[in-house]
């Protein structure tokens, strides 16, 4: 294979990860968008629910040993492996709404976000005592089905991937643009106060924005572990911390920018991983973060810069 | 009844202490700690223990320094560690054989000083770092210091919760860095053979009890330090920029370098840990600086109280102490109940090993039901008396003004002049090239419609809003470009229509935040205390309580009340009273009477009026036309962001244009 042709065959693993940052750094986005809080528990809610996502695969009787699956018993399978885990994170994400983030509303200051990291510590150590330290071998239904085009070769799982990614976000689009509860969302996210005078409920809004985004982190879990086959209690913290970067480089706050910021930081972490080193990645991905808020704070497609006035 | 019993030792103590003076009671409680601290080693001879101890006592240092940073400043620094890091990996490296450069002349000098050795090897004579541990001390402190400043530069400009995650992102990538330059650091395997300090020949060794003793000394001055730069002008410019950021930056303060001086003084202290660390290990992998570690220090000041010096130390002292002694005895009891109430499930609890687990709940709960810790950094005032609570509306104005309200300057010249002011948000444009001229000592007020402009001019004019186009000149300079604090350093005080005081800090520092600019102390001034810095505190004390007993009963007997518990009127008040204490040239003020009763407010406009006599310039914004009528010399009426009138009250009261753009259509018919 042609250097070239290793680049391209990156750009198409990059797509992969970026599809599954995207979802991730919608839940960022929708939260932040709405309360500006750094939602540190969605690191975390990811992490469990990627265990939600076996737990569910394992209830049709799949393991980590490779039962292949084809036609209808397959989109089956799937079909309800999604279900289940993006109810699930949507449900754990509302609950660690309105258990430890409802009473601290209108609290100034760093609280609020203190009390998402210690949520995301508890959902880490939650997994780590009663899984333990390992990492899991994930069950994984999709026929091995590859196919060559030129130098690049494109596998079943990533053409899942995609789509899921695309069906979701085009979901997520029509919703918020299209729907009474979506509007509601979109007043509240530029005025709170406002919206709440006009009638807005702003708390089922925030409960809203909390379903949605955990249940596409729950999305992105499942892909995490279809994608890589593994799951442990530990990886929620770089696919978190990397799907923020994605929502600050499109622009934190924007939905359109989280899915662009995702699909770059994909691609970003998957070339530059080739052309620099592996082992550098999150150094890679770190400075990109630091260089966007520094030069370019809007993000590529943020409406408002994040400084104060 | 219960309560009385409750009462009942807080009483005894009470009459026992009543004779002593409060800070006698200090003194001995300072006493009595360094006597335990001291004496601890001597009476409990378990190294196991005092190793513990000494542990305990780094991660109480860390713990006061991110208590500066996220407890003083407010700023959210969640890769503490990272600093840690540093300091350990600075001493680590600077005294072990990890880096073995050839010998060459250019080492000579440092070898007269005894920071490196000529080591003879068979291929070729190398260098030997052997940097003390007391130089290393300071010397991490700095080098931390600096990437604390490196780092926090691009970011501290950013919205707080946007630092978190910068230094999330930070905390995880020095471990990384640590690891992948193995030349350096040796990577994954960690250093060894880093050098025990030595004291008048005194090698430390392995023996935990001299490490605890410099791990007291080191505890003993991060705490003088803490709280000395915490009841600094340093100390309560932090805190203002937790409260209110914005408030802060109009009360004169320079927010980035501040934010910067938190970040950087944070840092050296976790620095300076380090080093006693690494040297107390004698060795240091990239593991021993990852997340939990920043998270472990977060809850230590969480769980003892942020922005409380005494507090961290205790959380920071209970934590790890609760973990290195009682924790396996703890699962032991729990086993034991277990089995006495036969529940399979507390017979196999390992508190140990859930550890993190236990620190998480503890973040969540403290924050739901004790956000201010174990010990409050803010403790409450006592209520106040019938007397002190009485308070007459007086007329006439300002009986006395103290000396420090005096500004200079001639009457009559324009003090400020605003040509061709344009102010856009995006499309809309507030502002439309406003014109407006304020002569010295006079006061001048702008009316109109709300929205009209009038507060987006008091922000262009104090540089809270970017100015897109025209001239603001001040004393004949022009200040349009500036900074919001060194606008008001040129002598241009404001209050806020939405009141923006520092709610949990009391009246009294409220208003000695408004002196910062006047005031000199930096961080060096504060930690040594010298006797002009002394003076200097104490002179502002003396002013600031001087211009709280303008008000009368409303405000001096509540100077050490949180700005937060006054009343509407009084935190209107106590704005004034902090905007009067920078001793500005130019008052702004924007709707000073808003929410008050018809007698305060001609209370309040008789006393704005006596500040006029005595040749403070006013620029009011007012709602209430009797108000601007009785005080202002000129009137300046805006709508959709244009000027439309100007001139005396009585001329601008009749004017056409006025009456139907501001009073309202139906008024134009009385």
């Amino acid at each position: 294979m042609s250097d070239y042709g290793v680049l391209l065959q990156q750009v198409v693993n990059g797509l992969s990860l970026g599809a599954m940052y995207a979802l991730l750094a919608l839940g960022f986005t929708l939260v932040y968008g709405i309360l500006e809080l750094i939602n540190f528990a969605h690191f975390n809610v990811f992490m469990v629910s990627s265990f939600v996502g076996m737990w569910a695969l394992g209830l049709l009787g799949l393991s980590g040993q490779g039962q292949v699956l084809t036609g209808l018993a397959l989109a089956g399978t799937l079909l309800f492996a999604f279900a289940v885990t993006m109810l699930a994170a949507g449900v754990l994400g509302v609950a660690i709404e309105r258990l430890s983030l409802r009473p601290l509303r209108g609290v100034r200051g760093t609280a609020a976000m203190i009390t998402t990291i210690g949520v995301s510590y508890i959902l880490f150590n939650i997994i780590l005592l009663t899984v333990g330290a390992g990492s899991q071998n994930y069950p994984n239904p999709l026929p091995v089905v590859r196919w060559q085009l030129g130098e690049v070769t494109v596998e079943l799982k990533e053409l899942l991937i995609w789509g899921v990614a695309v069906v979701l976000m085009v979901a997520l689009h029509l919703f918020v643009s299209r729907t009474r509860l979506g509007k509601a969302m979109r007043a509240t996210a530029q005025d709170a106060e406002a919206a709440r005078m006009m009638g807005v409920d702003v708390d089922r809004v925030i409960v809203t924005a909390f379903f949605l985004g955990s249940a596409l982190a729950g999305a992105a879990a499942l892909i995490f572990g279809l994608y890589y086959n593994y799951t442990s209690f530990i990886i929620g913290y770089t696919a978190g911390l990397r799907a923020f970067t994605a929502a600050v480089l499109g622009g934190i706050g924007s939905i359109p920018g989280a899915m662009v910021g995702g699909v770059l930081i994909g691609l970003i972490e998957t070339l530059g991983g080739q052309l620099i080193a592996v082992r550098w990645t999150d150094v890679i991905i770190f400075s990109i973060l630091v260089l966007v808020l520094v030069f370019v704070p809007t993000g590529l497609l943020g409406r408002a810069a994040p400084t104060k006035s | 009844m219960r309560s009385t019993i409750a009462g009942l030792p807080r009483a005894c103590t009470a009459i026992l202490f009543a004779r002593i003076s409060a800070s006698t009671r200090t003194r001995l409680g300072i006493v009595f700690i360094t006597a335990a601290a001291v004496l601890f080693p001597l009476v409990n001879g378990n190294d196991a223990d005092i190793d513990a101890a000494a542990n305990a006592l780094a991660f109480a240092a860390l713990a006061l320094g991110l208590n500066i940073v996220v407890g003083f400043a407010g700023l959210l620094d969640l890769g503490y560690a990272a600093f840690f890091a540093i300091g350990a990996y600075a001493y680590g490296v600077a005294s072990s054989w990890q880096l073995q450069p050839e010998w060459s002349g250019f080492w000579e000098p440092s070898r007269w000083l005894d920071l490196v050795a000529r080591y003879h090897q068979a291929s070729g004579d190398v260098v030997h770092f052997q940097v003390s541990f007391w130089l290393m001390l300071p010397l991490a402190a700095a080098i931390a210091a600096f990437f604390g400043v490196l780092f926090g530069a691009p970011t501290l400009r950013l919205k707080g919760d946007y630092l978190a995650i910068v230094t999330l992102g930070f905390g995880e990538i020095v471990p990384i860095v640590a690891r992948n330059t193995p030349t350096v650091t040796n990577g994954a395997m960690g250093l060894n053979g880093v050098a025990a300090p030595q004291f008048f020949g005194f090698d430390f060794g392995v023996d935990a009890t001299p490490y605890y003793y410099v791990g007291v000394a080191l505890v003993a001055f991060l705490i003088l330090m803490s709280v000395r730069l915490k009841e600094s002008r340093v100390g309560r410019a932090w805190m203002a920029i937790r409260e209110d950021e914005i408030a802060a930056a109009a009360m004169g303060i320079d927010r980035v370098r501040f934010k910067l001086l938190a970040f950087a003084i944070g840092a050296a202290f976790a620095g300076a840990t380090g080093t006693l660390y690494v040297a107390k290990l004698q060795t240091a992998t990239p593991e021993m600086f990852m997340f939990p570690v920043s998270v472990m220090v977060l809850v230590m000041i969480v769980f003892g109280g942020i922005g409380s010096v005494w507090g961290v130390v205790v959380g920071a002292l209970v934590l790890q102490i609760l973990q290195s002694w009682f924790l396996e005895d703890l699962s032991q009891w729990l086993h034991a109940l277990g089995r006495l109430l036969s529940v399979d499930w507390l017979q196999h609890v390992e508190l140990a090993s859930s550890i993190e687990l236990i620190f998480g709940f503890i973040l969540v709960l403290m924050m739901l039901y004790r956000r201010e810790g174990l010990i409050p950094a803010t403790r409450r005032a006592p209520g106040l008396s019938l007397v002190e609570q009485t308070a007459q509306v007086a007329r006439g104005g300002f009986a006395r003004l103290p000396a420090l309200i005096a500004p200079d300057g001639r009457a009559g010249g324009p003090l400020l002049e605003v040509a061709d002011l344009t102010v856009r948000f995006g499309g809309l444009v507030a502002l439309r090239s406003v014109e407006l001229s304020v002569p010295a000592q006079r006061v001048v007020a702008v009316i109109g419609p709300n929205g009209s402009g009038k507060s987006t001019l008091f922000n262009a004019v104090t540089g809270l809003l970017p100015v897109h186009s025209g001239s603001i000149r001040f004393a004949g300079q022009e200040i349009g470009r500036l900074r919001p604090h060194a606008v008001l350093e040129r002598g241009i005080a404001r209050t806020f229509q939405n009141i923006r005081l520092f709610p949990n800090l009391t009246v009294l520092e409220n208003v000695m935040i408004g002196m910062h600019a006047r005031l000199g102390t930096g961080p060096v001034g504060a930690l040594l205390r010298l006797p002009a810095n002394r003076r200097e505190e104490e002179l502002a004390r003396e002013q600031a309580l001087e211009i709280l007993s303008l008000f009368g009963n409303r405000l001096l007997p509540r100077a050490d009340h949180l700005a937060g518990s006054l009343s509407y009127a009084n935190r209107r008040r106590t704005e004034i009273a902090r905007a009067l204490a920078s001793q500005p040239k130019l008052l702004l003020l924007d709707e000073p009477t808003a929410g008050m009763n018809p007698a305060e407010t001609l209370e309040l406009a008789d006393q704005i009026q006596s500040l006029s006599r005595r040749g403070l310039t006013v620029l009011l914004i007012e709602h209430k036309l009797d108000v601007v009528v009785s005080l202002a010399d000129k009137v300046v009426v805006l709508d959709h962001g244009e000027k439309i009138a100007e001139g005396p009250p009585a001329v601008v009261r009749q004017d056409e244009e006025v009456i139907r753009a501001y009073l309202g259509r139906s008024a134009a018919f009385a």
